[in-house]
Order: C-alpha cells, then structure tokens, then sequence
C-alpha cells in the first residue's frame, strides 16, 4: 500500500533540516508507514543524534497560525521552527491523537488553529487569558535554549494549549502533541521501538510533586505525572501496543494503577470520559483541563467533594 | 436456547448516577416496581453502557458491514458473537472518524446545585451566524436482560415495562428519564462463535463489567481470581463499588472494568457464553461481564492495520 515516492523522500536524503518537508499525518495516505518505515538502529541512532531535542519543541510552532508545513516560515521569533523531526517521530506522535488518511474537517464551521474544548466546548482562547499576549508567550517558550528548561516550559505551557494539532481535528492538543513526539524521539533515540513504550504513572511522594523526567513525563498535575517510557522498572505501566494509533481509552484502562482521585465522583466522572476518549493529545490535555476546572468548582463552593 | 433481550433506553433528562454505566442493579430496581414476583425472582440485567447516538459503521470484526447517520441510535442485526459487544465498549469504536469523535462520545456535563450530572442531549457545529444548523445529539443506554431462574419464559419484557424507566439518583426532581428506544431479542446458542472455535489460538480476557471479588452483602461469599485468568505483569487494578438497597449501603470490592487478561480455560466457546450471563457474585445485577477475544486481534483496528503495514514494510522497525 506503500508509494515510495513519497515515504522514502526523508529517509533518503541526506540531514538538511529547515528546507526538508517531512511527511505529515496528512499525507500519510500515499505512505502509510512514511514515518515509520524500516531503519536499521546505527542508522537511526546516527541519524537522530544531529538534531537537537530543543528543535522537536519548535517544529510545530507554526501551526499557531494554522499553516501546514509547506506554507509555514523557517523562523520565528528568531529561532528556527519546522524543523524536521528525527525518527518518524512526529507521524508516530500524530497518529496517536488524528486518523490515518486525508484530512477531513470534522467539525464544521471550524477551521481555526484555536483549540475547542471538551469540557466546555468552547474555543480554548475564552478559557483563560494570556499574560502579555499570546505571540509574545510563544516568543518567550521557543526561545529557551537548554533542552532541560525546554521541556519543563512546554509542560507548564499555558500558551501552546489554545492551539490545536490540525485545524482539521480541533479538539487535540499542540501541546501535548508536542510532548508526546520529544518522548517519542527521546525513546527512539535511546534504541526503543514504539512496540517497546509504555505509559508509567508518578504518583506525588508525599507533599512532594510527583517526579518529572524530562522528555519523557508527557502531563504533570499536583498529584501525579504521566510519562511514556521503554523502561517502565517498578512503575505500574501499560503497553502503547504494536504501532502507533488513536489507542488513548484502550491503554488507560489497562493501566495497573489508577492515577485520579477516584474515590471523589468528579474523580470517576473524568476517569469515565477517559475511558471513552480514543486520541492521546485530546486526553491528556483533557487530564489537565477538566481537573483546573474541577478545582475552580471546588473553590466555588459548587461542588460536593464527599458526594457519590 | 438461552434468550437475552437487549434494550436501547434514550435519555430524556439528565442522568445523576454512576458515570461509567448504568448500574444493572438500578436497572432491576426499576424493572422490578413492574413486573410479577416470577419475573422479579428470575431476570438478570447487565450494566447499562452509555452510546451516543451518532453516525458511524461496523469495525471490522463484526458480522455486518456498512454504516448509518445515527448508527447508534438503534440496535444493529446480532449474528456472531462479537456483534453482542458493538456498543458494549466504553470507546464506542464505531464512531466514524469524520466527525469529532473523542467529543461526540463524552458526556457533557451540567452542576445541578453541587451535583455533577450527564446532559442527555449535545450541540454540534454552532455558528455565529446561522441559526438553524445547529446538530444535536442524544445519548442512549443499551443493557441486556436474560432469565436467570431457567424458565426463560421470563424474557422478553414487554415493552411498555421498558418504556419510561427512570435510573440514577434525583429521580424525584425530573432526573434520570429514559424512554424506550428499541429492543431485540438475541438466542445465544445460535450466534457464530467461530473466532473462538480455532484450537490453535490463544485468547485474552476483557472485563466489561467490574468482576466483584468481595461484597458486604448478607450471603456473598468472597471471590478470588478465577483460575482461569492469567493476569498480566503489573497485577489487576482493583476498585471500590456500591450496591444501594431500601437505604441500606454495601461495599464493594472489585476488579476494575476495562482491563486485560490472558484466557488460561480449556473451553473459549462456553466460557464466551457465561461470559455474556456473567460470573461471580453479582452477575444478576451486571457485574462480572467478560468478553473473550483471540490474542492475533488488536482492540484497536487501526493500530492493527498500522502494524501490519509496518511489517510489511520491512523486518526491522
């Protein structure tokens, strides 16, 4: 089913990031396994370890203004974005959260890089307000320089969540997307294939906050991070399975430990829609939404917390 | 034969209960205000699983195929085992990737003075200017009734015991209405098993419903795993349930619903059948559903496809 023309395109030529146009999930019709077709582990790990990590961050920047990847600009904010990803990195990531295949608009009336929300079906931008402003908070996040400080600045991101993955799909996450291709590229890198991954729960230590492992921890809340790993040790951990896909409610509730405060109804009510959610960067920007938004109700009085 | 009759209620006002299902427990409560004391003493019901009633088409694993604009707002032709599951799964993967699926399939929520409920109906594609193309979309609840006393004359229900339940809590202030919807009867004996007939294959256990290990309830012995269940590295998520009687609460410990086990049995066919009727402690108010499934079968057909491909493409991935 494969084409080569298209899929062998980035595997053939040589590094030359910022002017390659990677395949996207988009046009993964014409090669299915564009993103993911056979690479031998010297040539993989060759190949990955020239593009920074810092450059995974910023490759879809642009989608903040609803261009795809041909139409986008090289720069912003005076780093370079759009840069390709390593590994087939990026189409595995956006295979998680988006069918394979053509795009296809599936809410009408919009077409907008502004995320909608599953909570309150809202655009994402009357959610919550951007100090400074939304293009100079991503000015401030594309900037940062060590790969460290990056991947923290993208976990506590408020900016890139009011941005949606494709303008086709509007209720995934830019930035969970994100996350979720630098924990990709950070397994690939380290030799692990995407049958090899697992999703791990960090529960909070104490009044500790739960561990962050940079790269890998893909949503940190008070109470608990979540991290996609190829070595899971003694965390409870569920497989991702074969080959990347829209799997979110299937590896969830596998997982052998339940991260939410399940013993609270609105802990059972999130825990309920996340069995029903099937896209990864849809569900976990959910985890993080729905659980701000439980708060707020619980400062407001509006809530029953011991209600069953 | 051994008969169930599955039920498709719609939500008509919003539903304060449980929000993973419907519990079986409520829906017999319901039911048993109006039926006969033989019926009241014999049927068994599962757990209600919300479906919203959307566009979409048959995965691949079902006897039939094609799809309808509001495939889930009806029952679909039962003739092989896996068409008992279609809208059994919490993730609804029938759901047609066209449309927003992940929200079509997740309950909107509404504060009724503290208490978080499901709104029976969603809103679709609103824009700003256009009054009239707004799409809206109810939610529906499909469980199944079977006749546990061995009399079987008990099932089917007529429909006007079906029509009008009400289920959840605040039923007093107008919550929890359903109405019927469709219903079908399905003979267990004559459906295609022949998935699971294949000797040489290996099978894996999906609970559908919570499988109760121990019960606060007068007379209910404590369960431990089945033997045949052979649970994976990580252990068995473990979850605390309730069965609510004349006011009266009991505890219950339970394996989560959801997860994964690998089938240790010598018998996939009739274990698949019990499996539907349920086992262990509770079964008669839906707790304890399994579904049976070969190892080679991915719960995710895309991903299946996906991995094909990847093979195909080569040995090394």
């Amino acid at each position: 089913m494969t084409e080569p023309g298209s899929s062998d395109k980035w595997y053939d030529q040589p590094q030359s990031p910022s002017t390659e146009v990677r395949p996207t999930v988009e046009r993964l019709t014409d090669g299915g396994d564009a993103s993911s077709s056979p690479a031998g582990e010297s040539g993989r790990s060759k190949r990955g370890e020239d593009v920074s990590i810092v450059s995974v961050y910023r490759h879809d920047v642009h989608k903040s203004r609803g261009r795809s990847h041909e139409n986008a600009v090289a720069e912003f904010a005076g780093v370079p974005v759009n840069e390709p990803v390593p590994l087939g990195a990026d189409g595995d990531a956006a295979l998680l959260s988006r069918p394979r295949g053509e795009p296809e608009q599936s809410v009408k009336n919009h077409s907008s890089p502004f995320r909608l929300s599953l909570v309150t079906g809202e655009t994402a931008t009357k959610v919550g307000r951007i100090d400074d402003g939304i293009g100079s908070a991503l000015a401030d996040l594309v900037q940062v320089e060590d790969p460290v400080e990056m991947h923290a600045a993208w976990l506590d991101s408020a900016v890139v969540s009011i941005f949606n993955e494709s303008v086709y799909y509007p209720y995934t996450s830019l930035k969970f997307h994100t996350l979720l291709t630098a924990a990709l590229v950070d397994n690939y890198r380290s030799g692990y294939g995407f049958d090899e991954l697992y999703l791990v729960v960090d529960q909070a230590e104490g009044e500790g906050d739960p561990q962050v492992v940079p790269h890998r921890t893909v949503v940190v809340l008070p109470s608990f991070a979540l991290r996609i790993t190829g070595e899971p040790g003694e965390r409870p951990g569920a497989r991702l399975g074969a080959a990347p896909a829209q799997s979110w409610a299937d590896v969830w509730t596998r997982l052998p430990e339940q991260p939410l405060a399940v013993e609270e109804r609105m802990g059972r009510v999130i825990d309920a829609q996340l069995r029903r959610i099937r896209s990864w960067s849809t569900a976990l920007q959910f985890i993080e939404e729905s659980i701000g938004w439980w708060r707020v109700l619980q400062r407001s009085s509006r809530l029953r917390g011991d209600e069953r | 034969m051994t008969m169930i009759q599955q039920v498709l209620l719609e939500l008509e006002s919003d539903y304060h209960g449980r929000p993973y299902h419907v519990s079986g427990h409520a829906l017999y409560r319901a039911l048993a205000r109006r039926v006969d004391a033989a019926t009241r003493s014999s049927v068994a019901v599962s757990h209600g699983v919300f479906v919203p009633g959307e566009h979409g088409g048959y995965p691949d694993e079902h006897s039939q195929s094609g799809g309808a604009p509001y495939f889930g707002a009806g029952l679909r032709p039962v003739e092989s085992y896996e068409d008992l599951f279609l809208f059994r799964d919490a993730a609804q993967r029938w759901l047609s990737a066209s449309r927003p699926r992940d929200a079509q399939n997740t309950h909107d929520l509404r504060v009724h003075g503290g208490r978080i409920a499901f709104s029976p109906t969603v809103r679709f594609g609103l824009p700003q200017a256009s009054r009239n193309s707004k799409r809206t979309m109810t939610w529906f609840v499909q469980f199944y009734l079977h006749d546990a006393g061995g009399s079987a004359d008990s099932v089917p229900l007529d429909e006007d015991v079906l029509d009008g339940l009400r289920v959840g809590g605040a039923r007093n202030y107008g919550l929890g209405e359903t109405s019927l919807k469709d219903t079908q009867t399905v003979d267990l004996d004559t459906l295609d098993y022949s998935t699971l007939k294949d000797a040489e294959r290996s099978f894996e256990l999906e609970l559908v419903s919570p499988y109760v290990t121990a019960s606060e309830y007068p007379g209910a012995d404590d369960q431990s795993v089945p033997w045949w269940w052979t649970p994976r590295p990580g252990g068995l998520r473990r979850r605390d349930e309730r069965l609510v009687e004349d006011g009266d609460v009991y505890e219950l410990e339970t394996i989560d619903h959801g997860q994964v086990v690998g089938y240790g049995g010598p018998n996939p066919v009739e274990t698949a059948k019990s499996g539907v009727l349920r086992v262990g402690t509770h079964s008669r108010y839906g707790f304890g559903e399994v579904r049976l499934r070969p190892v080679s079968e991915d719960r995710v057909p895309e991903r299946a496809r996906i991995a094909a491909t990847r093979e195909a493409g080569g040995g090394e991935r």
